[in-house]
């Protein structure tokens, strides 16, 4: 009966990986993952992921709680694997025989052969099943090695792919002659891994973690919490140094990405003001963004628009001084407005900057669509600050000063005050908080930053059009704090390179950005709400609040009273 | 207030109580008002439409409030159970919208829709509801259900997740392009009542949806269904203690909010005759803000305001913008719309029908 | 000699330090104010392009990278013995997405020439990030007035194309409306998008000036559904024809919609360039027969002999027929940057290849050949090809009948 159960479980499970993978496939992503090849000729990224959805069914086919033994894990792991084939194997089959095409526009032949290695309808479904199979088996048998071997396997198995996947950075790094060359021209050919230098990426990652875990065992002692957060921060150093470096190593591209990237932090921090600290929903944060942007364009352009000439040095900090400004106009009329409802006003406000902006009817003053352009690059006495390095570190350095703000501000009176705004308004009256005043310095702070952000986008790009000015980017902004971890600057830093930094990086796979996109913030939230890296105090609170709703819900646990 | 105050008089206390937030708001209040009664009278004073044409504007104004308020049903209805303003509410439209298309385009070619068009529109229809309930019914399972009555951020982004993967992922099954809805013959035409003309489409989807509208309100008035939601929208740990099935009335709730955005979904289509995987994200914005403007949980008030967002959107920028002597007015429309919803925000957020919430939001 | 080894020398650290300035160089047997590109024997030519390939206009990209590729086989996939490698970049037509097209390409080592875009807000930022990474930059469907203006910046030096000027097809859009159609009153609409708005300033300029009148100039939003109260307000103004020079979505409501509001009965509606594809058909229904679209002139008689041949050989290949308008400008890029390449690039006794990026530069301006979509010479300033307008006419509301001259017409000049 048990065995029954089990298997049950593992089917059902193991169903749901082969909808996944079927929606994949008819959604479009499956055959562009397969146009990237990890191993020339011999790996891409489509196949390795069906692969790995077999192997992810058999290593969740049971839940630990069910306390399987071995046998049974293998067992249930082979039948997940087989039950995640058969949705696959039946879309297969099912391409082949009806004109599906007409109606889904991603199903082509090439997704057919991708899905049945070009094998035609019967082979092909048959190595689906059998693969499948062999997947879960696999995955099953990693869920019960033992936990060192496993996470090495893993390890190795995840760099090969990174190594494919970015192998255009990495090549781009290491673009150099001589030895570095070598290297290089032994692990990669023109797009994507040699076999050998699979191979070797593979021993190499997996040396490298198993040296790593008996380094971490030898410690002897687990360290105590002062000792874990000066690893945290000395960590936490060494990464922002590599990144501080890597513009210089590895050439403009990825200094343009990684502006992009500090473009979108220093927005991040403002908005964490906004509804990290003071729970102030803002959605409507783009127009800030936009206000910063155009300022600095109509006092720096070089073009009838402008309303002044002045240097990137100037118009800056009244870009900043007018952005606080409108933050402050903006917040005035919505102060009583609150939670949802909050949310819906600042966007409308926000929609309404962006349709002003792109009017016949501000077009006089703000250049309608055509928008205000050659904007001219800062200087720093004879030198132009013109290329996306040099003008990465100006953005690294206006992210230091306003992390540093925002750092201070969070320990001040002011934060206090916001987060007790944020946890209960009323009380927050109660206690002597001026309501007005906190409010409108959270908008006309998390404004600040917006415009300092809006007025490096404008140099950076030269000209300001309109339609960079949309809802998506407000939304962009706050999905990055809320996946890096509200409230909490590492936070903030981490969720913008996940979150920006990737998909720029991952150009060719933009169309369907907006696709994992949506599929990540589901996923967070459902699973971690508080983010990648939260504030220590947010991770207590959220999880504090489960234990009560777990308790409360425990409730209904109990056995019923027959109806 | 100290106890030994001079008794000033009540005027000359109100006046100290004063600060800049009211003054602000008052500006606004006075500015907007301004803005639209001159416009008006510039614009009357112009008088460029005939009444031919001010009855089309009116026409007009009216289907695209009939699409708004049923897509503002379904928002009220779930805000009202769940607190949750299901931001991919819009995006079950564009999927009702688009299982339509499938069986309409057939349908058409094959001159079945011009000869039968009762059956038709019936076929239509039925496949459209079943494809926007189920995705709603899934999206509440594996979206919404660990959130129930959470309050805080993250319900709200998960919803904004969900549009995105929704429209996403209609993108990627249909391909990007605008695809054109079928236009069978007898809705090209138009009644003739004198020199006023309604094209027959409108009157189609303004006679229907008043109809289906109707409908609704007679579930949620008169079945025990219908009742239970009442409850639980009202009070939901008050209904659980009355035996209400909280989970029921949220998977019900789901199931008419779903059909009446396939309604409207099918609707939209047949009046703007294009399919498109991003046509559902700005109406239902702006059909949440009419279900705001209605008042929220209030299913009577989600149609009047959804009928008068479409008036205004249709009137508006033609009358006081033009008025003002604005350019290219049409292009403002979305502002109106939006300053209507942020008014009614500030100034009456219970809406003009619904009751003041007793209870503060998160 | 001492120069050389000062150049060798800097060359690293200026990438150390990750500028991209193109420095005067000498490398081999040639020298070059502005940098020298060295393609080791059997190393690939790089070309690279950027355009817009996703979105609702990707009809318009997809069919100029397919007309390059076709290019590229024409000439056996090699030049000079090495392999051509092309690198397509999708710049989303916007001013953001072609900035990171053009930086991506211009830290591509050994770009050679850059052929794109097809939007002009893209243009805008990307060409003079190009040039300054020394990669000339051939535009294949940007069309708007400035970029190859005589007051353009030097920062656009690099900048050419072979496809013409919006000013030129605005006048020729006024022409035929006003003189050949006896118009007398029009409406403009735009789109908000910088290159429809620049399009109706230049023709209500010269729509005017020809003794016409504008009645209003109206906007629309690209995503916009539901026109008909503007059609109604249009309707009220009651103009002969109303000038639209949209993209596809909102141009097919436009297009849609005036049948069903009264008083448009006797309105004309006149499109543009954009509106040349299927989808379009698809999307207006039935409203689009009789429609007009302003276009270059890409017929038979107007195009070079070498037309019919690439449209016999686009459908062999991808089993349809252009699926968009600029395929013969794209092409006719392409063979112009293959030209003034083989035009000055040297060979070394090792094999290696040798190109200055400024003579590449003046070679694309003063290189001229026969195009398949007419004679291509470079004026001073970038402009490269040659404007002839014509209206075309849609005859049939079936999308599956779409073909350049048979479903639209030419239907004027005659």
């Amino acid at each position: 009966m048990r065995r029954f159960f089990f298997m049950r479980t593992a089917v059902g499970r193991g169903l749901m990986f082969g909808a996944g993978g079927v929606h994949l496939a008819v959604v479009g992503v499956l055959l562009m993952l397969h146009n990237r090849s990890i191993i020339v000729d011999t790996l891409s990224l489509g196949q390795a992921t069906l692969v790995m959805l077999g192997v992810a069914a058999g290593a969740v086919a049971l839940p630990e709680r069910l306390s399987p033994d071995r046998g049974a894990q293998l067992a249930a792991g082979a039948v997940a694997g087989l039950a995640a084939a058969a949705p696959i194997a039946l879309l297969a089959v099912a391409i082949g025989t009806i004109r599906l095409q007409s109606i889904f526009v991603a199903l082509t032949p090439d997704l057919l052969k991708l899905l049945t290695s070009d094998l035609g309808l019967g082979w092909g479904s048959a190595l689906l099943l059998g693969g499948g199979l062999l997947a879960g088996l696999i995955g099953a048998a990693l869920r019960v090695c033992p936990p060192a071997i496993r996470s090495t396997l893993i390890a190795a198995v995840t760099a090969v792919i990174l190594a494919g996947v970015f192998e255009e950075l990495i090549q781009l790094m290491l673009q150099y002659e001589g030895p570095i060359g070598a290297v290089r021209d032994t692990l990669y050919v023109w797009n994507g891994l040699t076999p050998l230098g699979a191979v070797i990426v593979f021993v190499v990652a997996a040396a490298v973690h198993q040296a790593w875990a008996i380094f971490g065992r030898h410690r002897g002692t687990a360290p105590d919490e002062g000792q874990l957060r000066r690893q945290r921060m000395i960590r936490a150093g060494v990464a922002l140094l590599v990144l501080a470096i890597m513009p210089v190593l590895a050439g403009a591209y990825i200094g343009q990405v990684l502006m992009l990237v500090g473009l979108y932090i220093l927005m991040g921090m403002g908005l964490n003001l906004e509804v990290g600290l003071a729970g102030l929903l803002d959605l409507g944060f783009v127009a800030f963004f936009a206000v910063g942007a155009y300022t600095t364009a109509l006092l720096t352009a070089d073009s009838p628009h402008a309303l002044l000439h002045l240097g990137f040095w100037m118009a800056m900090p009244v870009s900043v001084v007018l952005a606080v400004l409108v933050g402050v106009v903006f917040g005035l009329p919505v102060l009583g407005v609150r939670g949802d409802y909050l949310a819906v006003a600042t966007m409308g406000l926000g929609e309404i900057v962006r349709v002003l902006v792109l009017s016949d009817f501000a077009a006089p003053l703000l250049g309608g669509a055509q928008g205000v352009l050659q904007i001219p690059k800062p200087r720093l006495g004879d030198v132009v600050l013109g290329s996306p390095v040099q003008l990465f570190y100006v953005t690294l350095v206006a992210s230091g000063v306003a992390a540093f703000v925002a750092w201070r501000l969070e320990n001040s009176r002011l934060g206090r005050a916001w987060m007790a705004l944020r946890d209960d308004e009323d009380v927050a009256q109660a206690l002597g908080i001026n309501l007005v005043r906190s409010k409108l310095l959270a908008y006309g702070l998390g404004a600040a930053f917006a415009g300092l952000a809006g007025s490096i986008f404008a140099t950076m790009l030269t000209s300001v059009y309109p339609s960079s000015f949309q809802l998506l980017i407000s939304i962009n902004v706050l999905a990055l704090i809320i996946v890096g971890g509200m409230g909490s600057l590492p936070g903030v830093v981490l969720g913008s390179i996940v979150l920006i930094g990737l998909p720029e990086l991952l150009r060719e796979f933009g169309e369907y950005r907006y696709l994992f996109y949506g599929a990540a913030l589901i996923v967070m939230m459902q699973w971690r709400p508080e983010g990648l890296w939260p504030s220590e105090v947010r991770r207590r609170e959220l999880h504090a609040g489960e234990t009560t709703a777990e308790l409360d819900q425990g409730a209904d646990l109990l056995p019923a009273e027959p109806r | 207030m100290s106890a030994t105050a001079i008794d000033r008089g009540p005027w000359l206390t109100a006046l100290a109580r004063i600060n800049a937030v009211d003054i602000v708001l008052w500006a606004l209040r006075i500015g907007v008002l301004l803005v639209v009664v001159v416009g008006t009278i510039n614009e009357l004073i112009k008088d460029p439409y005939t009444a031919a044409q001010w009855f089309d504007f009116l026409m007009f104004g009216l289907t695209l409030g009939s699409i708004y308020a049923q897509i503002a049903l379904g928002y009220t209805m779930v805000y009202g159970v769940l607190r949750l303003i299901n931001f991919a509410h819009g995006d079950f439209m564009m999927c009702g919208a688009f299982a339509g298309y499938f069986v309409a385009t057939p349908l058409e070619n094959s001159g079945f829709l011009d000869t039968h068009p009762v059956a038709g529109m019936a076929a239509i229809l039925a496949v459209a509801i079943v494809v926007s309930t189920t995705i709603a019914l899934l999206t509440e399972r594996i979206a919404y259900r660990p959130f129930r009555r959470a309050g805080g951020l993250a319900p709200l982004i998960c919803a904004i997740g969900v549009s995105f993967f929704l429209e996403q992922t209609f993108r990627g099954m249909f391909g990007s392009d605008v695809k054109a809805y079928p236009s069978p013959s007898w809705q090209r035409s138009a009644f003739q009542f004198g020199s006023l003309q309604i094209p027959r489409v409108d009157a189609l989807v303004i006679v229907l949806a008043v109809l289906f509208m109707g409908l609704l309100y007679l579930i949620v008035q008169r079945t025990r269904m219908g009742t239970a939601m009442r409850a639980t929208s009202e009070d939901p740990e008050a209904a659980a203690l009355m035996g209400i099935d909280v989970n029921k009335v949220v998977v019900f709730t789901f199931i008419l909010g779903g059909a009446m955005a396939g309604i409207a979904g099918v609707f939209y289509a047949f009046v703007y005759k294009q399919v498109y995987f991003y046509m559902g994200f700005e109406p239902g914005v702006k059909a949440f803000g009419a279900a705001v403007l209605g008042g929220i949980g209030n299913i009577p008030g989600a149609m009047l305001g959804g009928f008068f967002l479409g008036l205004v959107e249709s009137i508006g920028p033609s009358v006081f913008l033009d008025g003002l002597g604005i350019p290219a007015p049409y292009q403002l429309r979305d502002l109106i719309a939006f300053t209507l919803l942020i008014m009614v925000l500030i100034f009456r957020p219970q809406g003009l029908l619904g009751e003041r919430m007793a209870k503060k939001r998160a | 000699m001492a120069r050389h080894a000062l150049a060798m020398a800097l060359a690293p650290v200026a990438l150390l330090l990750g500028m991209q300035i193109a420095a005067a160089a000498t490398v081999g047997p040639v020298t070059d104010p502005i940098g020298v590109i060295r393609i080791p024997k059997g190393a690939p030519v790089m070309i690279g392009a950027y355009m817009v390939l996703s979105g609702p206009d990707t009809a318009l990209g997809e069919d100029e990278e397919r007309a390059i590729k076709i290019g590229v086989n024409n000439v056996g996939g090699k030049l000079l013995g090495h392999p051509i490698a092309l690198d397509f970049e999708d710049d989303q037509c916007d001013a953001e997405g072609g900035q990171t097209a053009a930086t991506k390409l211009a830290s591509t080592p050994n770009m050679v020439i850059a052929l794109g875009p097809a939007c002009s807000s893209s243009a805008t930022p990307a060409a003079p990030i190009l040039w300054q990474a020394g990669i000339t930059d051939i535009g294949t469907a940007c069309t708007a007035p400035a970029l190859t203006a005589p007051d353009r910046k030097p920062e656009y030096d690099g900048f050419v194309r072979t496809v013409y000027s919006d000013n030129d097809q605005g006048a020729s859009d006024a022409d035929y409306l006003y003189k050949a159609e006896g118009y007398k009153t029009a409406v403009t609409v735009h789109d908000g998008s910088p290159y429809a708005e620049q399009l109706v300033t230049v023709f209500g300029n010269d729509y005017e000036k020809l003794g016409g009148k504008v009645l209003s100039k109206e906007a629309v939003a690209p995503t916009d559904v539901d026109m008909h109260p503007l059609l109604t307000r249009i309707a009220s103004e009651k103009p002969d024809v109303v000038y639209f020079p949209i993209f596809t979505a909102a141009a097919a409501q436009i297009l849609r919609q005036s049948k069903e509001v009264p008083g448009l009965e006797h309105t004309a509606f006149f499109g543009g360039s954009a509106l040349l594809s299927a989808d379009f058909i698809q999307a207006a229904g039935p409203a689009v027969v009789g429609f007009r679209i302003g276009y270059p002139d890409i017929s038979a008689s107007a195009m070079g002999k070498g037309y019919p041949k690439f449209v016999a050989e686009y459908k062999k290949d991808y089993g349809e027929g252009p699926i968009s308008g600029y395929h013969a400008n794209a092409y006719d890029a392409f063979t112009l940057a293959y030209k003034a390449i083989m035009k000055v690039s040297k060979t070394d006794k090792a094999g290696n290849l040798y190109i200055g990026r400024k003579a590449l530069r003046d070679a694309v301006f003063a290189t001229k050949f026969e195009g398949i979509s007419g004679p291509i010479a470079c004026d001073a300033y970038g402009e490269c090809s040659q404007f002839h307008g014509t209206v075309l006419q849609f005859t049939s509301a079936d999308p599956k009948t779409f073909g350049v001259g048979k479903n639209p017409i030419k239907i004027w000049p005659k």
